[in-house]
């Protein structure tokens, strides 16, 4: 199912959160909400979901091109897995799981034998098949967050809207369980958003992702895209790393220029770190494995990060203090006629 | 949540019963009492209020309410206290009934003690019970009856008739107030403060002082001004235990219920007016102390 | 009774680093034995000891006084006395099915009205909110007197709605007899009262008036902290609201609702200022605390203690309950902790 919305806004008290915010996602996609903490994504998804009402004079929440403003929550057809899972404490896995079934009004109420076969298939899914006589205080973060995913996806929803769902976990499990959601949504073909505050996990699952800063869409594209043509300075920092350059523009105006430390070239000889190369000093060698982080100076004192792989740096066979130049393979300039 | 449309349902429902019952049966019976009160002229209201019979009953009520809350407040942070801090036998017994007096209705608390108080009573006798026991050692021991039968009398509590009696059962409604306001506060302290300011070379005393006592002072107040509150409203068991003459021992909620006796209507609106209208002020002083604290808390 | 908080008061941790001078710890350890055994404990057991001063056949004879033995001739003192404590007996027995029968009113209102008024003030955010709160709240701080002098300046003869509460007629529950088909409906009610104040109704009001607050009061703070995920969960599942409640919201609650009706009960049973102005002083009307009066009043020492001790066993379970359901409370909360 497709989900557009237009022209959103939301205000707290006067102050506004969401900003005329415009999204279209195709069916079956699977879109990633990426922003600093504060940046309205929870929001956004909670207008989406109906648990929050956007403000008087926004467009509509077309699902399927319907207009669903209107709609009430239970009847959107909806999976939503909150933040913090707000499983129900004192109803077993199992329970957790068949819970929407069971609500189902009485006509459309699956038989007692069907709702056990199709939770047990949900549990079997999540992996968790033997843990579904357990109560929620009995499980670990990332079992719950699997149950919770199991509750929304037993009533067949339309859409699934996913707040941090791998927020409260720990790095491995978040890793794991984020592979394990992309295979998920590539077998169940669910229209999938989620949230998420690590642009590694934005960039890694999804389809698109819709980086938002202070209630705006910054850019919204595939993150391939995202990350090598960031729309703004905003975006390009969010995501990764930088090194930042002041410079003036033609013109004389002030600007700056971005540059990943992965995007410049090093070399002992001028010639060879590439055109307009510039001296500078070791400060510092950080080995990270595959990687080697090294800290520069230039004559100006200013500190210039570089990233290069573990070959490089043993052909270059570096020490502190020695004399190198570097060279911007890939600036992003945000200013027009930007020179350094 | 916008105002067309919320998500969780039952909104006009539960508020709109909520502000009937409300309404129908504590604000229409509040405005009434102000109603006939206000019926009163500003002369005749003064009149009432300054009736010799109802301010020494008003004196009365504030004494020893004022009394009962200082004990409270001393004893009640003794109290929560040692049930914090130390170990002792018997401790979680004596935690658990600390909230005794908010289970046992009023009228039998002032039944019990009315009786404790009494001349042979268990606390009201205890100078005559000890002169007794000790005579009866002596005459066990050959020694005949060493001491006079009055003997230990000054040790007999002045009750009958006078502030002493409702002063004792005051202590007895307010005490949980004050430790079980006083008690999370202490329970919530982290040890970690006081082996850091023990650590800086600080005696128990000035760690008390100058570490605890800040910390727990607001709820401490707000205690002692509950115990305060509900001791001026108390009528059930101080009936029991004093003498209830007009102008001696009849505190005001007794006047109220003399003044309707007597269907003096307007005169009893006018003193419940009194009553509820320091309750409310002691109310505001809570309220402005608990946002005060918390306040507090947040800068911190 | 306003502040009794739910709150666990096991602190193993401060205890431990409690290592003050042993010789003021001694002392604080005997002034608060010594204060708790005067104040509490010497009034607690002096009420069973009064009670039974007669000897258990004195305590029950309260309740079922000794029948003249077979055959034997009477003198008229004799025969006068058994009809007096014959006369004393039902009066107590009148009190208790009075008692009885208000709570029965008043608890199940006041559930009612503490549910609602929870569910507005927790679930939703409004204007006023606060200050709704705060009426809730209003009854502790009004003196028993006054709760009761406010309904005779209702209802009473010159009270504001005087002329009509002096008329109102009203069936006595307690007199509905079967009557047979003649007069249509089989069942009918053999006694009216009149009025309102000096009724059972005026001592049903006033017990409403002071035990308002209580199942709110305790429901409030619960139900505040878990906030509205899991009731969303639950609703995006799409279960009804009923539904919502019941099975998600209630569980939840159920302890906190629990100790909230004990506390209402113990209150209803014990309520004396508020219920003795409005009672008239009339026989008729006497709740058990105004019986224990009476008897009081008419130096009958052991048949009010002896009335006196049943609504301290029920003092006695309030505290023994509160105890209990903190204990559970406080593990079920440490269960949800532990494997966080
Ligand atoms: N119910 C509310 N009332 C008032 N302000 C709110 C409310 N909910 C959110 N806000 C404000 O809206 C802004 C955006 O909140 P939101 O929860 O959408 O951020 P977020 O991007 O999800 O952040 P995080 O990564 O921390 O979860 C915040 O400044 C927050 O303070
Ligand atoms: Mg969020």
């Amino acid at each position: 199912m497709t989900i557009e919305i237009r022209n959103i806004s939301k205000s707290y008290g006067g102050e506004r959160i969401l900003r005329d915010i415009d999204l279209k996602i195709n069916s079956g996609e699977l879109v990633a909400l990426l922003g600093p903490s504060g940046s309205g994504k929870t929001t956004l998804l909670r207008v989406i979901a109906g648990i929050e009402q956007a403000d008087e004079g926004s467009g509509p929440v077309l699902f399927d091109d319907v207009d669903v403003s209107n709609v009430d929550l239970g009847k959107r057809r909806i999976g939503f897995v909150f933040q913090h899972y707000a499983l129900f404490k004192h109803m077993n896995v199992f329970e957790n799981i068949a819970f929407g079934l069971r609500a189902k009004p009485r006509r459309e109420r699956p038989s007692e034998a069907q709702i056990r076969e199709k939770t047990q298939s949900l549990l079997d899914l999540i992996q968790l098949g033997n843990l579904s006589q357990r109560y929620p205080s009995q499980l670990s973060g990332g079992q719950r967050q699997r149950v919770a995913l199991a509750r929304a996806l037993a009533v067949e929803p339309r859409v699934l809207l996913l707040d941090e769902p791998f927020g409260a976990l720990d790095a491995t499990v978040r890793r794991e369980l984020r592979r394990w959601l992309r295979r998920l949504h590539d077998t169940i073909h669910v229209t999938t958003i989620f949230v998420t505050h690590d642009q590694e996990e934005a960039l890694e699952v999804s389809d698109r992702v819709a980086v938002m800063n202070a209630g705006r869409i910054e850019q919204y594209a595939p993150p391939q895209e995202v990350y090598e043509k960031p729309a703004s300075p905003f975006v390009f920092k969010f995501l990764g790393n930088y090194n930042l350059f002041h410079g003036r523009t033609r013109g004389d105006e002030p600007g700056e220029a971005l540059v990943r430390p992965h995007d410049i070239a090093i070399a002992r000889d001028p010639n060879a770190a590439g055109a307009s190369a510039r001296p500078g000093v070791v400060t510092h060698i950080g080995f990270g494995g595959a990687v080697v982080k090294i800290e520069l100076e230039t004559e100006d004192k200013t500190h210039v990060d570089v990233e290069v792989s573990a070959p490089t740096f043993r052909d270059l066979n570096l020490k502190r203090g020695d004399k190198v130049w570097f060279a911007l393979r890939n600036a992003q300039e945000y200013v027009p006629d930007f020179v350094i | 949540m916008s105002r067309h449309h919320r998500v969780i349902p039952g909104l006009p429902l539960t508020l709109g019963y909520t502000l009937f019952y409300l309404s129908a049966l504590v604000l229409l019976p509040l405005a009434a009492l102000a109603l006939k009160a206000g019926q009163m002229s500003g002369p005749e209201l003064y009149r009432v209020l300054t009736d010799p019979v109802v301010t020494a009953s008003l004196r009365l009520t504030f004494a020893a309410s004022t009394i009962a809350a200082l004990v409270n407040a001393v004893f009640g942070l003794i109290v929560a206290w040692t049930l914090v801090r130390y170990d002792f036998p018997f401790r979680r017994l004596f935690d658990a009934i600390i909230d005794f007096p908010f289970a046992l209705p009023t009228a039998v608390a002032g039944l019990t003690f009315a009786n404790l108080f009494l001349k042979d009573g268990w606390l009201g006798g205890v100078g005559g019970h000890i002169t007794a026991g000790i005579n009866a050692l002596a005459h066990t021991l050959g020694l005949g009856a060493p001491l006079p039968a009055d003997a230990l009398d000054f040790l007999t509590f002045p009750y009958t008739g006078q502030t002493g009696g409702i002063v004792v059962v005051l202590i007895f409604v307010g005490l949980p107030f004050v430790v079980r306001t006083v008690q999370p506060v202490l329970l919530e302290w982290d040890p970690e403060f006081e082996t850091a300011a023990r650590s800086l070379g600080a005696d128990s005393a000035t760690i008390f002082r100058r570490v605890i006592f800040p910390e727990i002072l607001p709820a401490w107040v707000s205690g002692v001004a509950l115990a305060f509150a509900r001791a001026v409203g108390e009528y059930g068991s101080v009936i029991f235990i004093a003498a209830n003459i007009p102008g001696r021992s009849q505190i005001a909620p007794l006047q109220i219920v003399t003044r309707l006796d007597d269907f003096q209507y307007a005169q009893a609106a006018a003193i419940g007016v009194a009553l509820l209208t320091i309750s409310l002020l002691v109310l505001l002083v809570i309220n402005g102390l608990e946002s005060f604290s918390r306040r507090h808390e947040r800068q911190a | 009774m306003a502040g009794a908080p739910l709150a666990s008061t096991s602190a193993t941790l401060n205890r431990r680093a409690a290592n003050g001078n042993p010789r003021v710890r001694a002392l604080l350890i005997a002034l608060t034995i010594g204060f708790l055994s005067i104040f509490i404990l010497a009034p607690l057991v002096n009420v069973f000891a009064q009670a039974f001063a007669k000897g258990l056949d004195g305590y029950l004879a309260v309740f079922w006084p000794p029948s003249p033995p077979e055959g034997a001739t009477l003198g008229v003192i004799q025969q006068r006395k058994l009809a007096e404590a014959a006369v004393q007996s039902e009066r107590t027995w009148s009190a208790i099915r009075l008692t009885l029968a208000v709570a029965a009113v008043v608890v199940p209102l006041n559930i009612v009205f503490g549910l609602a008024a929870a569910w507005a003030t927790t679930k939703f955010r409004f204007r006023g909110r606060a200050l709704l709160v705060s009426l809730i709240d209003l009854p502790f701080s009004v003196s028993p007197v006054v709760a009761g002098l406010v309904f005779v300046l209702l209802l009473g003869r010159n009270g504001v709605f005087g002329d009509w509460a002096t008329h109102l007629s009203w069936p006595d529950p307690f007199s509905l007899r079967w009557v047979g088909f003649d007069a249509g409906f089989p069942l009918d009610f053999e006694r009216d009262f009149t009025g309102v104040i000096f009724t059972p109704l005026a001592i049903v009001m006033a017990s409403i008036f002071v035990t308002f607050p209580f199942v709110a009061r305790s429901l409030t703070p619960l139900m505040e902290s878990q906030g509205t995920d899991e009731e969303l969960a639950a609703l995006s599942l799409g279960a009804s609201g009923w539904r919502t409640f019941w099975k998600i919201t209630a569980p939840n609650v159920k302890w906190a609702l629990l100790y909230g009706v004990i506390l209402c009960t113990a209150r209803a049973f014990g309520e004396f200022g508020a219920v003795s102005v409005v009672s008239g002083h009339i026989d008729v009307n006497d709740t058990m605390p105004l019986r224990i009066e009476k008897l009081w009043n008419e130096y009958n020492n052991q048949a009010a203690f002896t009335v006196a001790s049943v609504l301290t066993l029920l003092a006695v379970f309030t505290l023994v309950a509160k105890t209990a359901i903190e204990w559970k409370t406080a593990r079920d909360h440490a269960t949800a902790e532990g494997k966080q």
